[in-house]
């Protein structure tokens, strides 16, 4: 099986040479047994990369250390689980995951699209080709996961411990089908741009799989904090880390198409500025694995140093110069079809929407890469880190929330004086009611006090809309409350399920403003002593420590310190929190020592203790933190995945399509 | 001409040759794998001492000063700031270190911005963690207001293109073929439906 994954990983190649040489090609003449080929090298593609992937899982769980990447990155001693997630947890096997999903999505995109959207396919087909085509170079000729070694080591290095963590294991595919699903869009745009057919036709495939990558880019990125919360131990989810950023990015952008798309569908507008929103997600989608693996920027999360720096780097510089040529020639096609009737329209609180989210990625893309450019201009070293990211983008912030809640409440075309009094007046009075209530219980924080205000007028916006939605069921079909909510839902599932995401997006916000109120403490403890500390709710805690413990488990030593917590005099829990050193099979050390957090879990805060180390036999040093609302980001961003799940569920289409939806602006974009 | 069946197979012929070249080439002395631990030993010569003479009574408590440390990097490799990497990382010998200049220096009676002004002199502006509000530095502040405001200036210029009249004909045949019924089935589902 691994010799078959080893030459299915060249075939695969030379597929992905022949989908990418006879789709172009059938699509400039013509031809549709060459279009016809093209799509079957897809498939096959997508089949030999499968059988490249079964390979390395094989060798992997066969713990055969002839191969550089198995003796690298996996130890004979190493749990199966992880085994076969340390596929992902170096160069070559992450970038054989990228080119296996991008191989499937690619396969399916011409599955799906097999009796639609025929002129655009031959050029989607042979785009994705050639995308699919740079990684297999890549890992051949860059990076290959099945290099040998000169000889067989008795035992691999092991995985690294922060990535032995269940986060970890579901936290980089998510990310990847996230990143990934960029690159399908961007092959449709890539076609509508060679083939001038640039009306609504295109969009429909392109939102969906612009959904499918944001679906996973915000799991990928939710589960990725997550990750980073119980498992790093300096406290927090987001270091605004050039890796973190890198995956914000096309997040960011995807949400900004996914605005934008609407104004296009409904009023044939921003079509020039769509275009650049789908090639952009899929350019940062390139740059943010650039600056992953290119170890041109310090990062905690960076795979090794390797030459793969420069071949993403080329891609990259093609890959504008081809799309930058693309929509410079073709600019007359991208004229709008319609006029802007009203600067108070939902059209351009739209614009404004785009423009804040595209001016955070700006922000967030160029504090990612000033280091590098202050360097070259003084040659001096300058770190840009959470203070830099955080006072530029909380204004930014707070502007797209009050946003969020702005959009939904002003008519398409043009609102009335009227029309503006009525939607405004509720959620109006439900921020500034929740503003007066969070001031009145004594919280001074500048920034938290608008955050809150801000959160409870978005959401006054999305209750409004649902009491709207659902009272207007119940009188035309006089259906009770609960059932006029779910078929509200279910028959307008893109509307609604984009309130349900607004829903989870205000909770993020309200979680992070909590962060304002967090608070530290360095505690030094022997067995038997106690701490004594206040938490921002003003709860008094009493943590008492039993001792410091040490003992052999699976692949590891732990050093243990178990707390007592008590709140208020009364007894809460007992919190653990552990130092491990990894060892292979041979008890010899890997890696250094790795932090296990202690994390005791509250709707309203987390306490979360780090054992820093250990002084003598029965003398701990800790940090102890309240964390106000931590817990809200997971169930937040889970409840923005549920809203997400929702909007894509195909049915809406087909409704929507059959109502006439659709067809709005169709005969203009024909006759142009 | 080659038509696809020879192109398939020469490229097979040659992917083949070069699968088993590198098979082979692999399978050649001289690449080793690092089997001992793979995160490197942190370099204590990173750290700089920091040293100043006390010069009176301390002016800030503990809590200052941890929010000091939050202001000054690591400089074990890390990414994160002072008081987070010592709290979190039971093998950096970079941030103890730093933390006892900052301890010694509060002893010493100096002021927040004066211990990181003494911190810069030594390690140079990478031991702060947001760059500089000085000098060529200063763009990275400016810069994402100053292209906001671009932003904001571009979008109410299309705004204003998009109301022009001059682009009324590129809309028209749209509008002027729908029947009446039609143009108002039109402008009740852009208005109401789906907002």
């Amino acid at each position: 099986m691994i010799l078959i994954g080893e030459l299915s990983l060249w075939v695969a190649l030379l597929m992905a040479t022949w989908g990418t040489t006879v789709g172009f090609a059938g699509g400039y003449y013509k031809r549709p047994e060459l279009i016809a080929s093209a799509e079957r090298a897809s498939y096959a593609t997508f089949g030999f990369l499968l059988l490249a992937a079964l390979g390395l899982w094989t060798a992997l769980l066969h713990s055969d250390f002839s191969f550089r990447y198995v003796a690298s990155y996996t130890s004979a001693n190493l749990p199966s689980i992880y085994k076969v997630t340390a596929f992902w947890a170096g160069q070559s096997g992450s970038l054989l995951l990228w080119a296996f999903i991008l191989s499937g999505y690619s396969a399916i995109a011409v599955w799906t699209n097999r009796s639609r959207n025929r002129e655009l396919m031959p050029y989607v087909t042979a785009t994705l080709s050639a995308i699919t085509l740079f990684f297999v170079m890549t890992l051949c000729f860059g990076s290959n996961p099945y290099a040998r070694l000169d000889w067989i080591p008795p035992d691999g290095t092991g995985l690294n411990p922060q990535l032995q963590n269940p986060g970890m294991a579901i936290h980089p595919p998510n990310l990847y089908l996230g990143y990934i699903g960029t690159a399908v869009p961007f092959a449709f745009a890539i076609a509508a741009l060679i083939t001038r057919r640039l009306d609504a036709g295109w969009l429909a495939a392109v939102r969906r799989w612009t959904l499918v990558s944001w679906f996973f880019n915000t799991t990928g990125i939710i589960l990725g904090m997550w990750w980073a919360y119980v498992e790093l131990g300096w406290g927090g989810y987001w270091a605004w880390d050039p890796v973190e950023n890198a995956s914000f990015l096309p997040w960011l952008v995807n949400t900004a198409f996914l605005h934008s798309i609407m104004v296009q569908e409904k009023r044939g507008m921003l079509r020039k500025w769509n275009v650049t929103l789908v090639v952009s997600a899929f350019l940062l989608a390139i740059l943010g694995t650039f600056i992953t693996r290119s170890g041109v920027i310090s990062s905690v999360h960076s795979f090794a140093q390797s030459n793969v720096g420069t071949w993403f780097l080329s891609f990259l510089v093609i890959s504008i110069a081809v799309t930058a040529y693309l929509v410079a020639t073709r600019l007359n096609d991208l004229e709008a079809k319609a006029e802007l009737e009203s600067l108070v329209s939902r059209e351009a609180s739209f614009l404004f929407n785009n423009l804040l989210l595209v001016g955070i990625a700006f922000a967030v893309l160029w504090g990612t890469l000033f280091p590098i450019l202050s360097e070259a201009v003084t040659n001096n070293k300058i770190t840009v880190g959470p203070p830099f990211f955080n006072k530029v983008n909380i204004p930014l912030g707070l502007a797209l929330l009050a946003l969020t809640g702005i959009g939904p409440l002003i008519a398409w075309r043009r609102a009335s004086a009227e029309n503006l009094k009525r939607q405004f007046t509720g959620p109006v009075l439900v921020g500034t009611t929740t503003g007066a209530a969070c001031f009145a219980l004594g919280m001074r924080d500048v920034g938290a006090l608008v955050a809150y205000t801000l959160c409870g007028f978005v959401t006054g916006t999305i209750v409004q809309e649902f009491w709207k939605g659902v009272g207007a069921r119940r009188r035309m079909y006089g259906e009770n409350a609960v059932m006029a909510l779910v078929r509200l839902v279910a028959r307008n599932r893109r509307r609604y399920g984009g309130y349900i995401v607004h829903v989870g997006i205000v909770i993020l916000f309200a979680a992070f403003a909590g962060l304002a109120f967090k608070e530290e403490f360095d505690v030094t403890l022997k067995g038997g002593e106690n701490y004594e500390a206040v938490d921002p709710y003003g709860n008094q805690w009493r943590f008492v420590s039993q001792g410091v413990s040490r003992y052999d488990e699976l692949n590891r030593q732990t050093t243990a310190v178990l707390l007592d917590a008590f709140r208020n005099g009364k007894h809460v829990g007992v919190i653990k929190t552990e130092k491990r050193q990894y060892m292979d099979s041979r008890g010899v050390p890997t890696f250094q020592p790795a932090t296990e957090v202690g994390i005791k879990e509250g709707i309203r805060e987390d306490v979360y203790v780090v054992l820093a180390g250990v002084i003598g036999e029965d003398t701990a040093e800790m940090r102890i933190t309240f964390n106000p609302l931590v817990w809200w980001v997971w169930y937040g961003g889970l409840i923005m995945a549920i809203g997400g799940l929702i909007v894509m569920w195909p049915q809406a289409e087909r409704r929507r399509a059959q109502a006439g939806y659709s067809t709005v602006l169709q005969p203009a974009e024909q006759k142009a | 001409m080659m038509n696809r069946r020879r192109f398939l197979a020469a490229s097979a012929a040659g992917v083949a040759t070069l699968a088993v070249a590198r098979i082979a080439s692999a399978q050649e002395p001289g690449q080793q794998v690092n089997t001992g631990a793979a995160n490197a030993p942190m370099e204590s010569d990173r750290y700089k001492p920091v040293q100043l003479a006390a010069k009176g009574a301390p002016v800030m408590d503990q809590a200052k000063r941890d929010e000091l440390e939050h202001h000054l990097h690591c400089q074990c490799g890390c990414n994160l700031d002072v008081y987070t990497c010592r709290t979190t990382d039971f093998s950096c010998e970079v941030s103890p270190a730093m933390h006892r200049d900052v301890m010694a220096l509060v002893a010493g009676g100096y002021s927040a911005p004066e211990i990181i002004a003494a911190f810069k002199n030594v390690y140079g502006d990478r031991v702060l963690m947001a760059p500089p509000t000085s000098g060529f530095d200063i763009a990275a502040w400016i810069t994402p207001f100053v292209a906001l405001l671009a932003g904001i200036a571009l979008v109410l210029v299309v705004l204003r293109r998009l109301r022009a009249p001059a682009l009324a004909p590129a809309i028209s045949p749209s509008i002027a073929d729908a029947t009446p019924t039609e143009q108002a089935r039109l402008d009740a589902l852009v208005r109401n439906d789906d907002r």
